[in-house]
């Protein structure tokens, strides 16, 4: 609200008037200097004879003729673009499974990318553009314990090794200010900021997100069930079926697509010193964190 | 000479002219515009006095509740996310200050981003555009001197040299200095003069110089009335009343010529530089509303919109 402030400003100044109004000083352009003062006479600063003073100089980068410098280089366009690009490290199946058995994960929780982030084993720098974790293949025959556990980035292959053990896998996306309090939250709360309320994804993102194949957070969950059974028959494994299962609460466990935290609503300033929440009781708050 | 102009009229014509202002216009229409005024005055003088319409603050006085408080002008194009700004609607019937209402006032006109560097281009514009440059000093060839070399080639122990009019001589000629009547014309692009309209309105309403009256009709035309009603209600020095159209009523224009510093404009004579010179700007609502409308018109306006369109003709202003 720049204008406001500069209105008020105005307010309290002088009365505007002819004898006070000057250009910016911007716009007001520097005279060529015509080097005509004391000490500038006779070769007006530029010495004698050859090019300097005749102003035959050749152009800025020319090296009397070979190719120069800033031509030698060709241009590469191969990975232009790159470092504006959205990146997911990667986090192997072996990796997640040793994990768990040195018990940095617990197998009884959703497995959340905070979780992760915290046992100190995988680290995140939403800085240098990671948007997430990508689970990957690698360790596929050797992971053997039913979890439910929500990434960024999931492969056929590691949708099937976790659902042909009897758990849930769910693609979800978070966007850098949200990841920000996710990878240490307890940095961040120490901040005082309120916890973000998260966004949906890019476009170039929502079609995978949106997709019951990668089992993504806006996709529609009969087509979900129906991609599980798919997924079975072309593996070729059988399906278990999860109602019967004894962790039946955890894995229907679910984020509301604008929530960061289970438990915490986004709006919300968490103290740890006091051990209290503080939630917002504006109109105008409430009305943005619900939206 | 206005003033005397204007009994003329009255002496011949025995009614209650508007005066008008001369105004030079494009097209040689001035021969219809003369029988265009003495059509109104026969209009005018045809029909009775006590049809005239009771001006607001005589309606404020009969009854204070008829006169309608205007909180609410409708607005064209308001930005839902800007608040108008409110201004009080006073009467010149009084010296004393009595309010009639209150209005709104377009925020993309009276309060636009306060940019001194666009009222110094438009300051400058309007100093320069007229500007003609005759300084003309003789070069060479312009100087009258005889053609003769002034000394031998050797021998006299001087530089070589030939005819006086030579730059090295002290009465000989000037190089390259300024040629002739040469005009400083130029336009400025169109929205800086448009926003240079906007800032300078924007700052009078900021720094509370800026006064918005029913109309511009007095009961007298005595200048001590006009200098008491500024003088109560300190307007300062200098003012500058603004009206729809260029008939203004009697008593005002007869008032206000005692006094150099208080100006009367019609608003197609709207400047920034006036607006800043004066210090108080007053206009009537008449005038606002005009204000609005145009300058809303042309600020949104480009040459796309603009291509085939007879909005803006001059004949039909």
């Amino acid at each position: 609200m720049g204008i406001e402030k500069a209105l008020r400003l105005v307010k309290d100044l002088p009365r505007v008037a002819l004898n006070n109004i000057k250009n910016s000083p911007m716009d007001q352009k520097k005279p060529h200097n015509l080097r005509r003062g004391w000490g500038k006479n006779k070769t007006h600063g530029r010495g004698h004879k050859g090019q300097g003073q005749r102003m035959t100089l050749p152009k800025l980068g020319f090296e009397t003729g070979h190719k120069p410098f800033y031509l030698r280089v060709p241009q590469e366009y191969y990975y232009e673009g790159h470092h504006l690009k959205r990146q997911y490290p990667p986090l192997s199946l072996l990796r997640l499974q040793r994990m768990i058995d040195m018990g940095c994960l617990d197998p009884n929780e959703v497995i959340d990318i905070s979780s992760i982030c915290m046992t100190g084993h995988y680290h995140l720098h939403v800085d240098r553009r990671h948007y997430g974790i990508n689970l990957t293949e690698e360790g596929a025959e050797k992971f053997s314990t039913p979890i439910c556990i929500e990434v960024q980035w999931a492969s056929e292959m590691t949708i099937a090794t976790i659902e042909r053990l009897g758990g849930v896998i769910m693609t979800r996306f978070y966007d850098p200010l949200s990841l920000i309090a996710l990878q240490d939250p307890e940095t961040y709360f120490k901040t005082g900021k309120p916890i973000p309320k998260c966004k949906l994804p890019p476009t170039d993102a929502v079609e995978y997100y949106s997709d019951p194949k990668f089992r993504g957070y806006l996709a529609d969950p009969e087509k979900i069930a129906e991609e599980r059974v798919a997924l079975s028959q072309k593996y070729g494994y059988d399906l278990p079926d999860l109602s019967e299962s004894d962790k039946l609460s955890l894995l229907l466990k679910r984020k509301d697509p604008r929530q960061i935290f289970f438990g915490l609503h986004p709006g919300w300033i968490v103290n740890l010193t006091e051990k209290k929440i503080l939630k917002p009781k504006a109109e105008y708050l409430q009305e943005y964190y619900h939206s | 000479m206005l003033g005397q102009t204007c009994r003329k009229i009255t002496g011949s014509l025995n009614v209650s002219p508007r005066i008008e202002f001369k105004r030079y216009l494009w097209r040689n229409s001035i021969c219809q515009q003369k029988i265009d005024i003495t059509l109104k005055y026969t209009d005018e003088a045809s029909g009775s006095i006590a049809n005239k319409e009771p001006t607001l603050y005589e309606k404020f006085l009969k009854n204070p509740k008829s006169v309608p408080l205007i909180t609410s002008r409708k607005l064209e194009n308001c930005n839902k996310y800007r608040q108008p700004r409110q201004a009080w609607l006073e009467t010149l019937s009084t010296v004393e200050d009595h309010k009639l209402g209150m209005l709104d006032l377009h925020p993309d006109i009276f309060a636009v981003h306060p940019r001194l560097d666009i009222l110094y281009h438009n300051l400058r514009w309007q100093e320069f555009y007229k500007k003609i440059d005759y300084n003309w000093t003789p070069s060479r060839g312009d100087l009258d001197v005889s053609g003769g070399k002034q000394m031998p080639q050797k021998g006299s122990g001087r530089a070589r040299n030939r005819n006086r009019s030579s730059i090295m001589f002290r009465t000989g000629a000037k190089p390259l200095g300024p040629k002739g009547p040469r005009a400083l014309f130029y336009m400025l692009p169109k929205q800086y003069r448009v926003q240079g309209l906007c800032t300078a309105l924007s700052f009078k309403y900021a720094q509370n110089n800026l006064h918005i009256v029913d109309s511009l009709e007095i009961p007298t035309d005595d200048p001590e009335y006009i200098q008491d009603l500024i003088d109560t209600r300190f307007w300062g020095f200098s003012a500058l009343f603004v009206d729809d159209t260029d008939y203004m009523p009697e008593n005002i224009t007869y008032a206000l010529a005692e006094f150099p510093s208080y100006n009367i404009l019609p608003v197609y004579g709207l400047n920034v530089r006036d607006m800043l010179k004066h210090e108080t700007l007053i206009l009537t609502l008449a005038a606002v509303e005009k204000i609005e409308q145009k300058l809303l018109f042309h600020s949104s306006r480009n040459k796309r919109s603009s291509r085939f369109s007879m909005d803006t003709r001059y004949d039909q202003y």
